[in-house]
Parts: structure tokens; C-alpha cells; sequence
């Protein structure tokens, strides 16, 4: 597809730019990107995805807040200024935005609250399902260590997700923890999921276990991290070791036998789903898929599609490297021979 | 493109003749940017203030002249480090230079924030000095010299993290109320998560001789306090700005504090909307000149403007940072994806020509990855058209050190601002105006006095009037981040060499309109609410 890029000044009382990407020949429709703050590196992967998901059906325009909320008010007012059909809104604060998405409501322009929660009625939630990535965490770790003692390292305690997170991972655990096949030897929180928290964590409970730990879930790779060097200076590493989001270092553990798992939630995936649920609404058609949701803080129902991210173990590693997340040979480096997709 | 011109007042002659450089001019809105210089290495200010997790917020200076010469002096909290009084040595119109001064009682440990008052109304100024542990108020007895008040005017200094401080006098009283805000209880259990202390609000003993027992309000980890007339009711309310990071439910709040009876907190019935934000500092100012009190609150990421919208009737605020280009969400310095954390605000005029300017104190927590380590000041400067730009760089404002606290004042009294930062684990920025070449406008510098109790006048409203457009300032006590200035009212005055001014005292009485000469110093006393001119002397005391 060939892109372009129009720049066009709101009618505010601050001058702004909202850039548009349209194809060679201009669609019947609009859909309008609200972006928190798209100097984050993730968001470039998010947005050509969502270009691809429009594809030929709808025009793509967007506005980046830069991370002010504020701004993000502005920027949601100039988007419907501009035409915008639907909109897709990753809020910069979940609730500061609301007076915009009520305004566009009011227009009857659907709203999009993409990967993070905007709970008012009528607004389709697109995100991965955080509960079944702790799900997937403890599945390849009880996997590879049906019995013994487990230890726990979460992410922040500011962070909601980190609760998410755990409560996936106890559903699986659960039964094996009443049961006595699994006791829990250790358990914590890590401030702000820094991995140097996350190993001095670790270090703790390896001393006051006397190193009798088989197992460990960890929410994330960089946690991981921290764990699998606690372990290594204990000459334990190899034992089976959770993460999540599919970090290189961390992937590369997965291939060298450190890491059990990562858990990889591919953006492009999200993305083009976006696309395809903008265009669907803006059509005023229904989303195919969807479910009636209610999970949120206020109880909000709403229509909800959770994408399912996916486990990458020494099994599938094929799957990161053939969509491009990350070359071969970094990932590959120093691979245990009985990774197939690494020879 | 506009030339002010000045008017022949020597000093400023000399300040004229040693900027080098041609005016600093913004080419879009042609408006003046003041030069500044940093005298840190000639000031003798050595002092930092540093310490563990629990010095991470705090870090105040309280700038006002103790020693009765003109000249403001400086205190600055050290945290961890001992607290340091310093005497201002400048010459008039000179470098920022300070001496050593030999009050030990001053010289103490975790102190994290310190405000000027006269609480006694003797006419010499007295400290509230805040601290992780006991408050301590020190009555001043002149030559900088001071004393432990807390048993004498039967204030309860409490064990708290104490961050946050307001005074008013309400109407009748001989003593202020005071306010204290408190952050984290750090003896609570799962501290510091949503263990966050009450504020305490102490009024005067009816016996009229101190305090009385205080009234604990409920609060979410307070980090600046302001008694501000938000309704021109003639009573002060006190604004509470709490910081969400310990308490995520927490919200801004104010309170109702009338005569006779317990304060009350104004609720969403009343009109006043939740705000939840990392608050850090208050600074208030009739942004928009419609005579009731705006209130800019540091945060981190978006910084808030609630412009009063409520006519005095109802207490309702609206954002209006963003449309006035004040947000100030990320560093100036850098295009990057991380945000800013900010902590003191004040408002000022720093190039004198009647625009209201902002001044906001910038700095990591400490190192918090997902906000910028590098996160220098910004000196945002009015336009005409009530909007503000970034102007620090030019201005000469570039360093990226820890900043909490602040001081804008005018420490040689050359009519031009100055700027004295509190910075973390470093020595204290020290930013003398130069002014710029023959750009800077005219000013008038007024100190507004009562004769019997509230000495400064605290509530009072000075309004400047230059052709027919007023610039008003409601005299308070509190606000920013853990720091406090009081003495001299400076007002910028731009190309007019005369303006009128008068001074609505705290009952509400309002004087005649007078009219000033530019460039001067002045009195106004309430028994006849007539003007005294005065020079400072061209040294500050060397001695103390």
C-alpha cells in the first residue's frame, strides 16, 4: 500500500496536528487512533498493524498525546472533528478520558478502548487476557515439575496486573498445592518489577529454604531474570522458571534451558484485530467474536474480545523467530541441542 | 518589536551595563526572556539535602529577612543532613553571596520542609520548620537569632512525616490557624501502601496565647497545603494536594474552615469534582484576571491548571493547563517517551513586563525508570494572549539536578526575581536574574503591613492597576513544595512608569487607590493605608 502523510491543523485554541495515512484511493470511512504517548517503542508494531486491519475498508487517523491527558482530550475532540467514523483509544488515564468518549458517543461514534480498560458502557475492550497468561506461566512450569516445592515471585504491588497474574496462576497450581504435591516455599511482590529486586527476592528465599526450591513461577522475563541469576549463582539454574513478554534475553534463556517459558503476547495480533473491530463498528456492524464482559472495577457489561497470547517454549520456538520478533542467531546463541528451530 | 525603556535608577544602570548580550527576544510573541546566572560557586551555599526513601519528597527553603536589613535570608532543610540558616551578604544589584550564620538551635536533622510566619505578630519573623519526627516552630528574636516556641504557644509537634504547611488569620483572631499536612504513617501496618497519616488544622486557644488541641482531618498523603480565598468570601479555605503514588484513591480536597466551627471538606455535592494526581505542590494566581484565585498543581506526567470557574458561588475548577500551553508533562530538554516529575510551582513576573510567568521545579523521584532522569526547571513565560512558552533554555536555565523545593525572590533587590532551587543530594542552584540588557521592564517591590496582629497581612489582596487592567495577589502562606517566602510583594510594571495600586485587607476593607513610582520600594500600613518609600541599604549585614 502506498502511504502518505497529511498533516491538518484543528479548529482549538492551541494549534495540534493530527497525521492521516490514507491508501491510494481514499475509503468511505475513517477510524481515528487516540495514542497515549507513541514515543514508547511498543506502538509503532500496534500501529502498522492496525493499518493492516483497516486495510482498503477505512482511512486511518490518528493523534498522539504525547502522555498528557489532557492533551489526549484534545486530540480525541480533533479526530471526530476530522471525520473519524470509529474511534480506537489507548487511554493515557483510563478515567480522565472519559468526558471525550462520552462526547463521541454522544456523536455516535463508536469507541474502541484498546489494550487498556476504558469501563463505561458501550465501549468494545480489546486486550490479551492477563489472567490466562498466569495460567499459561504455571501450565509450563507444572508441566515440567508436577511435585515439589514451588516458589512465587510476582510482579509490583502497585500494579494491578500483577494480581491478574497470580490469580491465573493459582487456578492451575491450586489443586496440587491442597493436595501436598506442591508446597509453597516462598512468595513475594517485586517493587516496580525491576529484576534486581526480583533477585535479591530470590536470594532471600534460597537462603532460608537452604536452596530446597524445584520450581519458580516469575510474572515476567525480567523477574525471570533476576531469578535465574539467583539460581545460577547456586549452580541451580535449569530448574523449570515461568516469565512473560518474550524479551530476547529472555527467549534466548528459553533456548539455552534457563527459562521454562515466556509468555508472548504478539502485538500484531492485537492490532490487526483493532483494525478489523473499527472497521465492524464503524460499519455499524456486529463484531464477531465478541463476548459480554463485566470484569472491571465498576462492573461495567460490555463487548470484549481477549486474544489469547501464546507460550513459547523450546517446543514452538519456531513461532517467534518465523514472525520476525527476533533474528535466529539472537535467539539461538549458545541453544541446547534439543531445540529444533535452532539448528 | 517593542523597547521598553527604564527610567535612570543607578543600580539598575550598573545590572544594564554588565549583560553582555543583546536583548533575548522570542521572535513569535516578542516577549522578553531574562537572563540568569548561576552564582552557586561564589553564594557560600554549600548545603544539600539528602537522605533514604523517606527524604525522597521534601527538601524546602524558607527565604525572609531575619536580621531586618531588606535583604532575605535562607534556610534550607537537609533531610538527613543537618538544616542550615544562611545570611544573605549580597550587595545591592550584586552576586548572590552568603555568609554562615551562628544560630545552632537551627542546625538539626530531618527537617523536609520550612516556612516563614510571624506567628506571635511581635514584627519579627518566626519559622515552622517541618520534619520526619517532631515539628518545630521557632520564635524569631531578631538578628537571626531564634528559640524553641512548641511548649510556650502549646503546639503539639506530633511524631509525623510532616511535608506540608498553610497559616491564615481568621477573622477576629489574634493568632493564626495553622494547618500541618502529613505523608505516609510510617509506623503503619503495610507502610508504605496506603498507610497515609491525617492532616492536623490548629487554631488559637481561646485564652488568645497559642494553639489548642488540633482537628485531625482525613488525607491521602499530603504534599502541599494553601489557605486561599478561592470564593472572595473573606474566609480562607484550605486546599489539600495528596499525592496518589501511596494512596490510589485517594483525591485532592478542600476544606471549609469558618469561624467557630469545625472544618468541613466541600464534597462532590457542593460541586467540587474528584481530582486524582501525584499532587506535589500548589501555586495560586488570578491567571485569568476575573478576581478569583487559580490554583496550578505539580504532578507527575500532566501538570494541572484548575482555572476557577465558579464565580464564587460554587467550588469548580477546570483544566486549562494544556490549553494554555502549561502542562509541562515532559522534559523541554529531550524528545523522549518519559514523563516528568514535578514538585514546587510558583508564579511570577521574572522579566517584568506584567504577564504572569511560571516557574516549576522538575526532578526524578529518585530513579524511577518510567519517568525522566534528566527532567530540568521550566520557566514558562506569559503572552498576551494568556497562553505561556518555555523559555528556561534560553534564560540560561539548563542544569537536570534533582529539584524539589524553591524560592523566587529578589535576594539583591535589584527588582528583578531570583531563583534559589532545593536540590536532592546536590548543592543549591543558585539563579540570579540578570535582567536583559535594556528589555526588562519596570516593577514596584511593596511590603504590606498591619500595625497589631497578622503582621504581613496574610489574606489581604494587593491589585497594581496599569491601564485599567489589574494584576492581582491574594497574600498567603503555603503552597509549592515544602518551601515558603514572605517580605516584599513584587509586581513587574512593563513600560509604565506609573501605576495605581490598592490593598483589600483581610476584613475586607478596601484602601483608596494610590499611585506609585516604578522602581521602588514601598510600605503600606492598614491605620492609614498610606504609602512610605524606602532604599535599601547598598550592602546586605555582613555580621550574624
Amino acid at each position: 500500500m502506498s502511504v502518505k502523510k497529511l498533516l491538518m491543523s484543528a479548529a482549538l485554541g492551541v494549534a495540534m496536528t493530527v497525521s492521516a495515512t490514507v491508501g491510494a484511493v481514499a475509503a468511505d470511512l475513517k477510524v481515528g487512533v487516540s495514542w497515549s504517548n507513541f514515543q514508547e517503542e511498543r506502538w509503532k508494531t500496534d500501529e502498522k498493524a492496525i493499518i493492516a486491519g483497516l486495510g482498503d475498508d477505512a482511512d486511518y487517523i490518528s493523534a498522539d498525546a504525547g502522555g498528557s491527558p489532557e492533551k489526549q482530550l484534545a486530540d480525541i475532540e480533533s479526530l471526530i472533528a476530522n471525520g473519524a467514523n470509529a474511534l480506537i483509544i489507548l487511554a493515557m488515564d483510563t478515567e480522565a478520558v472519559m468526558p471525550a468518549v462520552l462526547n463521541a458517543q454522544a456523536e455516535g461514534i463508536p469507541v474502541l478502548g484498546y489494550d487498556r480498560l476504558i469501563e463505561a458502557e458501550g465501549v468494545f475492550y480489546l486486550t490479551f487476557d492477563n489472567v490466562e497468561v498466569g495460567r499459561m506461566q504455571a501450565r509450563a512450569v507444572f508441566a515440567a515439575q508436577p511435585t515439589g516445592n514451588y516458589v512465587f515471585i510476582k510482579g509490583s504491588p502497585t500494579d494491578p496486573n500483577a494480581d491478574f497474574l497470580h490469580g491465573g496462576q493459582l487456578e492451575i497450581l491450586q489443586a496440587a498445592i491442597d493436595s501436598g504435591d506442591i508446597k509453597i516455599v516462598g512468595e513475594q511482590y517485586t517493587d516496580g518489577w525491576k529484576p534486581e529486586n526480583a533477585q535479591s527476592n530470590m536470594e532471600q528465599i534460597l537462603t532460608a529454604t537452604d536452596n530446597k526450591v524445584d520450581a519458580v513461577v516469575a510474572s515476567n522475563d525480567g523477574t525471570a531474570g533476576g531469578v535465574v541469576a539467583a539460581l545460577t549463582a547456586q549452580g541451580m539454574e535449569g530448574i523449570p522458571v515461568s516469565g512473560q513478554d518474550g524479551d530476547h534475553a529472555a527467549l534466548n534463556r528459553v533456548a539455552r534451558g534457563l527459562q521454562t517459558v515466556s509468555v508472548w503476547k504478539d502485538v500484531r495480533v492485537l492490532g490487526k484485530k483493532a483494525g478489523e473491530i473499527a472497521v465492524a463498528l464503524a460499519k455499524g456492524e456486529t463484531v464477531t467474536g465478541s463476548e459480554k464482559w463485566s470484569g472491571g472495577k465498576k462492573g461495567v457489561e460490555m463487548d470484549a474480545i481477549f486474544v489469547a497470547p501464546v507460550p513459547i517454549t523450546k517446543a514452538n520456538f519456531n513461532v517467534v523467530i518465523d514472525a520476525g520478533h527476533i533474528a535466529k542467531d539472537v535467539a539461538c546463541a549458545n541453544a541446547n541441542a534439543d531445540v529444533a528451530a535452532c539448528k | 518589536m517593542r523597547i521598553l525603556l527604564i527610567i535612570g535608577v543607578f543600580f539598575l544602570t550598573m545590572v544594564t551595563a554588565m549583560a553582555e548580550n543583546a536583548p533575548l527576544i522570542d521572535e513569535q510573541s516578542g516577549i522578553y526572556i531574562p537572563s540568569l546566572t548561576n552564582d552557586q560557586a561564589v553564594s557560600n551555599l554549600h548545603t544539600q539535602y539528602d537522605g533514604g526513601w523517606d527524604y525522597f519528597v521534601g527538601g524546602g527553603v524558607a527565604a525572609f529577612d531575619c536580621n531586618q536589613d531588606r535583604y532575605p535570608d535562607l534556610y534550607f532543610a537537609g533531610g538527613k543532613s543537618k538544616a542550615q540558616l544562611y545570611i544573605n551578604q549580597s550587595k545591592r544589584g550584586g552576586a548572590l553571596i552568603f555568609g554562615n550564620s551562628t544560630a545552632q538551635n537551627l542546625n538539626i536533622n530531618k527537617v523536609v520542609a520550612t516556612y516563614p510566619i510571624d506567628v506571635d505578630s511581635d514584627g519579627i519573623m518566626d519559622l515552622m520548620v517541618l520534619r520526619l519526627g517532631e515539628n518545630i516552630l521557632f520564635k524569631g528574636l531578631g538578628n537571626c537569632q531564634f528559640e524553641r516556641a512548641n511548649e510556650d504557644w502549646n503546639f503539639d509537634g506530633g511524631d509525623q512525616w510532616s511535608t506540608a504547611f498553610s497559616a491564615t488569620w481568621e477573622t477576629g483572631k489574634k493568632w493564626p490557624t495553622l494547618a500541618i499536612g502529613n505523608y505516609v504513617d510510617r509506623k503503619a501496618e503495610g507502610t508504605p501502601w496506603g498507610t497515609c497519616s491525617d492532616n492536623q488544622l490548629f487554631r488559637p486557644a481561646d485564652s488568645d496565647d497559642g494553639f489548642a488541641k488540633p482537628q485531625n482531618l482525613k488525607a491521602y498523603c499530603t504534599l502541599s497545603l494553601l489557605f486561599s480565598d478561592w470564593n472572595r468570601s473573606g474566609a480562607q479555605s484550605l486546599r489539600v494536594s495528596n499525592d496518589r503514588q501511596y494512596n490510589k484513591n485517594g483525591h485532592e480536597q478542600l476544606w471549609r474552615v469558618e469561624p467557630d466551627a469545625k472544618a468541613t471538606e466541600y464534597t462532590r455535592d457542593d460541586g467540587f469534582k474528584k481530582l486524582n494526581i501525584w499532587g506535589m505542590g500548589i501555586a495560586s494566581h488570578d491567571v485569568n484576571a476575573d478576581g478569583y484565585p487559580d490554583y496550578f498543581l505539580t504532578s507527575m506526567g500532566d501538570n494541572k491548571l484548575r482555572m476557577n470557574t465558579g464565580a464564587g458561588k460554587k467550588p469548580k475548577f477546570k483544566n486549562m493547563a494544556f490549553k494554555l500551553g502549561i502542562t509541562a508533562h515532559k522534559p523541554w530538554s529531550e524528545d523522549s517517551a518519559l514523563l516528568s516529575t514535578a514538585w514546587h510551582a510558583q508564579f511570577a513576573d521574572f522579566n517584568n513586563d506584567t504577564l504572569i510567568d511560571l516557574f516549576i521545579a522538575k526532578g526524578n523521584v529518585d530513579q524511577m525508570p518510567d519517568f525522566a532522569q534528566h527532567d530540568p526547571n521550566n520557566l514558562l513565560l506569559g503572552k498576551p494572549d494568556g497562553t505561556f512558552f518555555e523559555a528556561a533554555e534560553k534564560a540560561g536555565m539548563h542544569a537536570t539536578n534533582l529539584t524539589r523545593g524553591a524560592a523566587i525572590v529578589d535576594l539583591n533587590l535589584d527588582g528583578m526575581l531570583d531563583i534559589i532551587e532545593v536540590n536532592r543530594n546536590e548543592v543549591p542552584g543558585v539563579l540570579r536574574n540578570l535582567g536583559n540588557s535594556q528589555a526588562m521592564g519596570n516593577w514596584i517591590a511593596l511590603d504590606i503591613r498591619r500595625l497589631d496582629d497578622n503582621k504581613h497581612s496574610i489574606g489581604a489582596w494587593i491589585e497594581l492597576r496599569i491601564n485599567d487592567k489589574i494584576q492581582r495577589k491574594e497574600i498567603t502562606v503555603g503552597g509549592g513544595h515544602a518551601s515558603g517566602s514572605l517580605g516584599l510583594h513584587h509586581f513587574g510594571l512593563g513600560e509604565a512608569k506609573l501605576a495605581d495600586l490598592r490593598i483589600i485587607w483581610p476584613n475586607g476593607q478596601k484602601s483608596d487607590w494610590m499611585t506609585v513610582k516604578a522602581n521602588q520600594f514601598a510600605t503600606i500600613n492598614k491605620q492609614d493605608s498610606a504609602l512610605t518609600f524606602w532604599s535599601p541599604p547598598d550592602n546586605a549585614e555582613m555580621m550574624h
